[in-house]
């Protein structure tokens, strides 16, 4: 925030502060959306977007909250502009906190040029569909929900599980081919232990000058938080766009922006809508979200990975459930995979990426990626019913075919989902390894996969004779 | 019934005894090869497993050098990092310190006639008009105030517009 540049007059009258917010007295040449600074009689610097402007009262939004503030005092200049930030290289290898101001001791970030944090818009015309793979390095993701440069695929969570190991996991692995590629990862309401942890975990990437990372943490103002996202995708267009790289845009949690949102819209008097989140929750979101994809004749991509926790696991509340409309599928982490002591818990058939098949497949990744992906999908899906049949009659009562299901789930399970959270799978051991999992069952039940792939692989004949039980049977 | 001699009984059952002999040697060497076999299986066992053990401990080994090579690599990476950008931020904080330092060497004696003071007052009277009323901080520069706004020209501030002006050319000051 260094580059901006401030107007000559600062106005002194502030007739309120109330929670967050300050209204200023005797205004005049502000517009809605300014960013302003607020210096306190100590010489300590705050800053504020303005929120409505009414004759000479301007609403100002203070992002580092009002305490320990006295109206009396209080001097407000205002940049003229919505907020800036310098953007270009000079983020990569940075760390900030959620305002984008440096944490790591360096100097502010200085950039050639500048943007507003709340982008420019595009013309869809311009837009290019996503195509090409992000891999991961998480072999259930990359194998069963590819991710796809130009796409925005989120992670439903729930408190408890390790999604913020998984979202480290994947920003600290993932590669775009051997391109140019970078990650900005915002992190949202995070604990200390937890920023501490995702600052270990990507240290690597961060000090090879790949990663750009803001923390916004638990104790910090709760409206820097509405900041966080949208300085992470500012800097990502930039390095984007301009820049020619691929960028992962990790942003967690969102559920912690969602609630730093319904905060201000309860502070603003706004009418409240589902469980007090503000009505116009679905754009906002909207307005992060679509922020990623590749544009024609620029080079580079902005892929969007939103990490969000489902409160009491409930996906119908309003952040997953409007999460869901807007992105383009879900990765959903299990409780019970993870209760099993798996990592990362990803539940395979509640999970889908949309535009896999622009990421995945011959000239993508591998020619028999995609047949592998739904057989592995097919067959756990009759593992599922076989599993919810045995509950019901008891594993000795199931068909030698039904209990082969229940050896492939567990195999599924512990021998190509599970990982070391700090070791990256290959996409080629990835598929062996559901090679591997899939020749557990007979060549009856592999009837996705084409013959000749079959054959090459040696699958095996059904052991024994006798019909497969029908698991709803 | 009367005993035969003892010579006769000797040798009546010298086959015997041979035989007896034969078969407890014949056991005894079976013994003995089955436990030479089983030792050597024994020992065979024991080299194979030392073996593996060896293999798994070269090969545990060379992963735990290999994360404590990358570990210490990425560490001292961090520490030249770290150093580096506490350096950058000094550079940059000393020059924002030689900035004021100088600002306020340039508009010392602001009330005083002093040239810059009086463009500077001239500037904040029409920013906020004539009444304005300007008066010189403690720290140098000047400080004008009118109903409800006030201009702020002191050396602290000027700095920071000048540097937030000078913007990625203070790179300069690092950069190769």
């Amino acid at each position: 925030m260094s580059a901006t540049v401030w107007g000559d007059i600062e106005f002194t009258a502030v007739r309120e502060l109330r929670g967050p917010l300050a209204v200023v007295d005797g205004v005049s040449g502000v517009g809605w959306d300014e960013f302003a600074r607020i210096t306190l009689p100590s010489g300590e610097r705050r800053h504020g977007l303005v929120l409505e402007v009414d004759r000479d009262l301007v609403l100002v939004q203070i992002l580092e909250d009002t305490w320990g503030m006295d109206p009396d005092g209080l001097r407000v200049a205002f940049a003229g502009e919505p907020l800036h930030i310098p953007v270009g290289s000079g983020w990569l290898g940075r760390v900030c906190n959620g305002r984008g101001d440096p944490i790591d001791g360096g100097p502010p970030v200085f950039g050639r040029a500048r943007a507003p944090v709340g982008g420019t818009p595009l013309n869809p015309l311009h837009r290019q569909p996503p195509s090409e793979p992000v891999l991961t390095g998480v072999g259930a993701v990359d194998a069963l929900t590819t991710l796809v440069r130009g796409q925005k695929l989120p992670v439903f969570s729930a408190a408890g599980l390790p999604h913020l190991e998984l979202a480290a996991q994947i920003a600290a692995q993932s590669t775009a081919g051997g391109e140019a590629f970078s990650v900005v990862f915002a992190g949202m309401g995070l604990t200390h232990p937890e920023a501490a942890f995702v600052r270990d975990a990507l240290d690597e990437r961060s000090a090879a000058g790949e990663l750009v990372l803001l923390l916004n943490t638990a104790d910090d103002p709760v409206i820097e938080r509405l900041l966080t996202p949208r300085i992470a995708l500012t800097v990502a267009e930039d390095l984007a766009f301009t820049g020619g790289r691929h960028v992962l845009v990790v942003m967690t949690d969102m559920t912690s922006y969602a609630e730093a949102l319904r905060e201000v819209s309860a502070e603003r008097g706004e009418i409240p809508a589902r469980r007090a989140y503000p009505g116009y929750l679905y754009s906002d979101l909207a307005s992060l979200y679509e922020r990623c994809g590749r544009i024609r004749g620029r080079p580079g991509s902005v892929t969007v990975l939103p990490v969000l926790t489902m409160p009491a696991y409930d996906i119908t509340h309003p952040v997953p459930d409007l999460t869901g409309y807007i992105t383009e599928g879900q990765i959903v982490l299990s409780r019970r995979t993870h209760a099993l002591g798996v990592h990362p818990p990803v539940d395979a058939l509640s999970s889908l990426s949309r535009l896999m098949r622009r990421g995945a497949g011959p000239g993508r990744t591998r020619a028999d990626h995609l047949p592998v992906a739904a057989q592995l999908l097919a067959s756990l899906a009759r593992a599922r019913q076989v599993r919810e049949l045995a509950d019901l009659v008891g594993e000795d009562a199931l068909s030698q075919a039904d209990r082969g299901y229940l050896a492939f789930d567990e195999a599924f399970l512990r021998d190509f989902v599970d990982q070391p959270r700090d070791r990256m799978r290959r996409l080629e051991d990835t598929l062996e390894r559901a090679w591997r999992v899939l020749l557990t069952l007979p060549r009856s039940q592999l009837t996705m996969l084409p013959d000749e792939l079959l054959d090459a692989r040696g699958a095996r004949e059904d052991p024994a004779a006798g019909g497969v039980r029908e698991a709803g049977g | 019934m009367r005993n035969p001699p003892p010579e006769r009984v000797a040798s009546a059952l010298e086959p015997a005894r041979a035989q007896l002999l034969r078969a407890a040697r014949a056991d005894a060497e079976a013994a003995l090869a089955l436990a030479d076999r089983e030792a050597d299986d024994l020992l065979r066992r024991g080299d194979e497993e030392a073996e593996t053990i060896l293999a798994e401990a070269r090969r545990a080994g060379e992963a735990e050098g290999a994360d404590a090579a990358r570990a210490s690599l990425a560490r001292a990476r961090r520490t030249a990092r770290e150093r580096g950008l506490h350096e950058r931020g000094a550079a940059y904080d000393e020059l924002r310190a030689r900035t004021v330092r100088r600002l306020r060497e340039l508009m010392a004696g602001t009330g005083n006639g002093n040239p810059a003071g009086i463009t500077m007052a001239r500037r904040a009277r029409r920013l906020l008009g004539p009444d304005a009323e300007v008066a010189e901080p403690p720290g140098g520069g000047l400080i004008a105030r009118a109903e409800g706004r006030c201009v702020d020209y002191s050396p602290e501030a000027l700095a920071d517009r000048a540097l937030a002006r000078f913007g990625a050319e203070a790179e300069t000051l690092w950069a190769p």
